[in-house]
């Protein structure tokens, strides 16, 4: 059986969502104003808007030939070790803070993104030390934005700087 | 004229003179890091101006609102991340510039690019202010709507596949744009009952998502970890040869045209002026066919024009009370902070201070030219970062600019959301910058076109009745489908 190619998965995608979208958009509360379209409207005119063009992507560009994989088997666990990585850093962030995590987590990111690439481990510490303490304290004191402290330390009552 | 030379005066003695340059400075290496902007620094000096003379805190408001935008494009070109929404255009040739080694040229242009758009939009804004500003009062919703329409069309262009995909993510940014409370009904679209969703989607978010986030994780799931090389050669002096501009010069004379045109008009601004140049500059070209690999016009476009809206912005502001872009409606907090009325009076009740904000966009204008050209040589030291340095900090800097912009953990998640949005979308080849432009056009678009009718007494023909919309509604069908027939027609003549 012939693979479907990435144009037609990406059209059919898009038409249920279309679907979902104006499904969605009956349950918005119709609220008449006199004159005026109402709430609804424009999600409607985007439902349709995706499932038309999208149909007609897969009329007009569904024949072309992909004939370029988008990555290898290599390239796929590179990118779910990455995403990983990323989910991992946004809930340390809130669980023990963005001081600490944005240290660990640069360290992470760092020892991944450096391949096969050798590195200085006692460099790469003092790095993620510097910025992410730079970028912590910079934010929190200097421009008086707050970042996250951790739930983890104020579900100990231990205070973080 | 006299009120001029007293606003000049004022301006350069000498606290005032420091303040202004030291706030352009931190205003450009705000809009330099992505999530951060010259907004930012508006916002965080604001309550140290409440005791300070009213020109005094003037000079710094408005010396923080230049420096912001002329930084902004400076990641755009060497990490092809935007600093701002006002540079996501320049990062379409700047990086590619970068990738070829000619950072150094990209950011001659930038830094070039950025002075003219603020220097000549600021001397326009200065003769002709109130003149211009009569004309936004004759347009109505229906023009802003035909107008809007006609940017994300123009955009669609943009997309060097198909226009299909590309108008199917156009819709799909609208649809975005629809999430959050309707502002007539103030009925929840989308939100699932969470208050996160209730202000609609952070642009901040989408940007760290679409651009940071995606572009780290594809380059290392594709194995690009190689830093880009730089001309040092060229990094010396302006960089540019007057060939360069002349080369170039009706791409920077329509850009800033637009970047003014864009700028006035109330709540648009460079965000989406730079877009809206680019397509104009490739629609002019002789080879739009390499716009994306790195071309001159492409940075030229975007930097003249969104620079050229902080002049644009400048004058609805002054002559109308009405803001011109997001920063100038914190400029206009800060006026009636300070206890002046905004509006059609304020020049003639306020005519020094009228003139002193005028100048000091020009002075801080020449003064970051200037800064940025000395300091250029510094610049690519970023690029002589090693990747996995660059690219961790860029991670860690979108998720700590996601969560600053709300101070909401749910920012860094919706970062995280639309990171794998971005690459689903490159997987199969739907353009981002149609989604981006019509995610920040939706909420205008929608509220134009529901004023309209609503105005209109439910019609619907004052859209295509009304000369001037109609002139941008029939663009509009061109940009959509000129290039199909054109195609079409030339496959018949062969």
């Amino acid at each position: 059986m012939k693979k479907l190619n990435r144009t037609y998965v990406m059209g059919i995608f898009m038409v249920l969502f279309s679907a979902w979208i104006a499904f969605e958009s009956t349950r918005i509360p119709e609220m008449l104003v006199s004159n005026e379209p109402g709430p609804r409207l424009f999600p409607f005119i985007s439902a349709l808007g995706i499932a038309v063009f999208a149909i007609l992507s897969m009329i007009f560009d569904g024949k072309k030939d992909e004939d370029k994989e988008y990555l290898d088997k290599a390239g796929y666990i590179r990118l779910a070790i990455i995403i990983a990585e990323c989910l991992l850093f946004a809930f340390l962030m809130n669980f023990i803070g963005f001081w600490i995590t944005s240290m660990a987590g640069l360290f992470l990111f760092i020892f991944t993104l450096k391949g096969k690439k050798k590195f200085n481990v006692i460099f790469c510490i003092i790095f993620c030390i510097l910025l992410g303490s730079i970028c912590y304290f910079g934010f929190t004191k200097g421009f008086n934005i707050p970042l996250p402290k951790g739930t983890l330390w104020s579900s100990l009552g231990i205070k973080m700087i | 004229m006299a009120d001029y030379i007293t606003a000049l005066m004022t301006l350069l003695q000498p606290m005032n003179f420091i303040m202004m340059y030291l706030c352009t400075l931190v205003g450009a290496v705000l809009g330099a890091i992505p999530g951060l902007s010259g907004g930012l620094g508006i916002t965080l000096i604001l309550p140290l101006t409440f005791a300070m003379s009213t020109e005094l805190s003037f000079s710094m408001l408005v010396g923080m609102y230049v420096g912001g935008v002329s930084g902004s494009f400076i990641a755009a070109v060497l990490v092809g991340i935007p600093g701002s929404a006002a540079s996501i255009a320049t990062c379409y040739d700047g990086y590619p510039m970068t990738k070829k080694g000619k950072a150094a040229k990209a950011l001659s242009i930038g830094i070039t690019g950025s002075f003219i758009g603020t220097f000549i939009s600021i001397i326009v804004a200065t003769l002709c202010s109130t003149y211009i500003a009569e004309i936004a009062l004759k347009l109505g919703p229906w023009e802003y709507f035909s107008l809007c329409l006609m940017a994300i069309t123009m955009v669609v262009g943009l997309s060097n596949g198909s226009v299909f995909k590309g108008m199917t993510a156009a819709f799909l940014g609208l649809w975005l744009a629809c999430v959050g409370t309707d502002s007539v009904t103030n009925q929840m679209r989308f939100t699932f009952n969470n208050y996160n969703l209730f202000g609609g989607i952070n642009v901040v978010c989408l940007l760290m998502g679409t651009f940071a986030l995606q572009q780290v994780a594809t380059s290392y799931a594709k194995g690009n970890q190689e830093m880009p090389k730089v001309d040092e050669g060229a990094l010396g002096g302006i960089g540019l040869t007057l060939k360069d501009l002349t080369d170039n010069i009706k791409v920077i004379v329509v850009s800033l045209f637009i970047g003014l045109w864009i700028g006035f008009l109330p709540g648009m601004g460079s965000g989406i002026s730079n877009i809206l140049a680019y397509g104009q500059a490739k629609k002019m070209s002789k080879h739009p066919e390499l716009f994306g690999t790195g071309v001159d016009e492409g940075v030229w476009a975007t930097e003249v024009s969104n620079n050229a809206g902080v002049g644009g912005a400048i004058i609805p502001m002054i002559s109308l009370g009405i803001p011109g872009d997001a920063t100038t409606v914190l400029l206009m907090s800060a006026m009636t902070i300070h206890g002046l009325q905004p509006g059609p009076m304020f020049i003639r009740t306020n005519p020094v201070l009228a003139d002193l904000i005028f100048a000091t966009v020009l002075v801080s204008a020449i003064l970051i030219f200037v800064t940025e050209l000395l300091t250029k040589k510094y610049f690519p030291l970023l690029l002589k970062a090693p990747y996995h340095y660059l690219y961790s900090a860029i991670l860690m800097i979108a998720f700590m600019g996601a969560f600053s912009s709300t101070t909401s953990m749910f920012s860094v998640y919706l970062v995280l959301f639309f990171g794998l949005v971005g690459i689903v979308m490159d997987y199969f080849g739907l353009p981002m910058t149609p989604l981006m432009l019509a995610f920040i056009l939706g909420g205008k678009i929608e509220s134009y076109f529901r004023m309209g009718v609503s105005y209109g007494k439910g019609d619907y023909s004052l859209f295509f009745t009304r000369p001037i919309s109609l002139i941008f509604i029939l663009i509009t069908v061109y940009s959509l489908f000129g290039p199909m027939i054109q195609k079409a027609l030339k496959k018949q003549r062969t």
